[in-house]
């Protein structure tokens, strides 16, 4: 009986899950899979397979963040800011830049040969390319 | 001076880039409240009266992007136990030598400790305070240089780094005196593989220490202050004939050397950490000091749950006691003398701390830790109830 509630309680306490897109420049021809793009967002990779230096770009909060951090990287937001934070505060990393909107991550990636950011995929337009979705 | 010089440096640093530098200012910051909960007691720097000063703190750190490879960082902290005054704990500059080696140059943190780094980011671990049996040592930052690389070994992260450079400034005794010292020609190295949820960490760090009170006239330091009562002790040794007893309790250029082991995981909702460490410095009044914790949490969506045990001794070699003769009867005070003061140096005590820690923002966390530690010499043990928020921005 317990189990029933407490399984009940969590189906309906699940947020409705919006599909995330990762999106490069339309002129990046990496292949990325879930665990390069992990490496990249914890700091682990600084460099495209084909060798040019990645620019990352982070969604200041919101939905679409927590469920990136939560698919791809499998941390809540709170573990994501934990984990920069020793970096941060040791010289040791830098964070990706964080953008107010899907809209902003998307002109971003548009003009950047380097850059990977990731929207809902609803706000995926054809200025960018997808190379993942979670 | 060194404040200013160190100012004066990362200022020019700065303003010869300005055109081009990138600067980023981060900051963390902590609001701890405690009290000891019975009268006559202390512990973690709090007595039988709420206060929130003790632990609590404000940081900057202001970091410059100079372009081709190269950063300057500064971090200014403001302790509430050293009234806010605010001063330079960091001030380095950074060269990548490549996407997995970086140089860096100025004044940092020795490496001491898995959490020696973001010691003070309270955001970055679950406790109030990182445990104080094992993190204890109070000199916390160099001037020098450290190098570290990074690369992957198969699936497992590496980071190696090695450091070497100096330290002079004030360093806690016992405990409770503050004196002057010098760690000079220290050298490092340590070396963390991680893999997954999974990460170990081993650290040596050698070095040559010199504690307290300098005195001019025997060019030497003398823990204790001149004329004080090690002091006096020492020359007392020294009259009887036996100079090398008594020098052995100056800490005056003594071969320092510290030893960490370590490994954490984080598995699911499952946390555990566990820290050895092992520092002495030969020949001397610091008593060879070891001590261990081994930490349980439990991740339950924004809490987590913690359990820490701790366990810390400090003691001389039974070689350095009995050292002078019973006979002639002359030399008996003074062999009972010195064995006093090296028993006095004798210290067991063992920590057990429950905590919670609740992530109720995403760059902010409520913490409460309740701490019982145990002296085993003395037979007394206190409690420490500690709360505050940490957070990043």
């Amino acid at each position: 009986m317990r189990a029933f509630l407490t399984a009940a309680v969590f189906a309906f306490s699940m947020p409705a899950f919006a599909e995330v897109s990762v999106i490069v420049n339309s002129g990046n021809a990496d292949a990325l899979d879930k665990g390069t793009i992990s490496k990249i967002y914890l700091g682990k990779s600084k460099s495209f397979p084909s060798g040019a230096k990645i620019e990352p770009v982070n969604l200041s909060d919101g939905g679409t963040l927590d469920e990136f951090n939560q698919k791809v990287l499998s941390k809540s937001s709170s573990q994501v800011n934990a984990y920069w934070s020793k970096l941060v505060f040791t010289g040791k990393g830098t964070p990706p830049k964080k953008m107010g909107s899907d809209a902003e991550v998307i002109a971003f990636v548009k003009s950047n040969p380097n850059a990977i950011g990731y929207v809902a995929s609803g706000s995926v337009t054809g200025d960018v390319k997808v190379v993942a979705t979670f | 001076m060194k404040k200013l010089s160190l100012a004066v440096a990362l200022g020019l640093a700065l303003a010869s880039q300005y055109s081009q530098a990138e600067v980023r200012v981060n900051g963390f910051a902590s609001v701890v409240g405690g009290m000891t909960l019975d009268e006559n007691t202390n512990l973690f720097g709090y007595e039988n009266e709420l206060e929130f000063k003790n632990e609590s703190m404000f940081a900057l750190q202001v970091s410059a992007d100079l372009q081709e490879r190269l950063s300057a960082t500064a971090q200014i902290v403001a302790r509430g136990n050293n009234d806010f005054d605010a001063e330079f704990e960091w001030a380095y500059l950074t060269y990548e030598i490549s996407d997995n080696a970086q140089f860096s140059a100025g004044r940092m943190r020795i490496p001491f400790y898995r959490y020696s780094d973001f010691l003070d980011v309270g955001y970055a671990y679950r406790w109030v305070r990182p445990p104080q049996s094992v993190y204890n040592l109070s000199f916390s930052t160099y001037e020098g240089v450290n190098f570290v690389y990074n690369n992957m070994i198969g699936d497992w992260d590496s980071t190696l780094q090695i450091i070497g450079g100096s330290y002079s400034g004030d360093i806690v005794v016992g405990g409770t005196t503050t004196e002057d010292s010098q760690l000079n020609d220290m050298l490092g190295i340590n070396w963390t593989l991680g893999y997954d949820w999974f990460s170990a960490r081993a650290a040596y760090i050698i070095g040559e220490v010199s504690i307290g009170q300098y005195d001019s006239s025997r060019d030497l330091r003398v823990v204790g202050g001149v004329g004080g009562q090690v002091d006096q002790l020492n020359l007392a040794l020294a009259a009887a004939g036996f100079a090398n007893e008594g020098s052995k309790l100056l800490i005056d250029s003594d071969d320092g050397s510290f030893f960490g082991i370590g490994f954490s995981i984080d598995y699911e909702n499952i946390l555990f950490d566990a820290e050895y460490t092992a520092f002495e410095v030969e020949n001397t009044l610091l008593p060879e000091q070891e001590q261990y914790y081994a930490s349980l949490g439990y991740r339950h969506n924004e809490f987590t749950w913690h359990v820490t045990y701790e366990h810390d001794e400090d003691e001389h070699p039974d070689a350095r006691f009995n050292t002078i003769p019973e006979t002639p009867a002359a030399l008996l005070p003074l062999r009972l003398t010195l064995n006093a003061v090296l028993a006095s140096r004798r210290l067991e005590r063992e920590t057990l701390t429950f905590g919670m820690r609740y992530d109720f923002h995403p760059a902010a966390a409520f913490k409460v830790d309740w701490s019982m530690q145990d002296d085993n010499v003395t037979n007394t043990d206190a409690e420490v109830l500690a709360f505050g928020v940490d957070l990043v921005f």
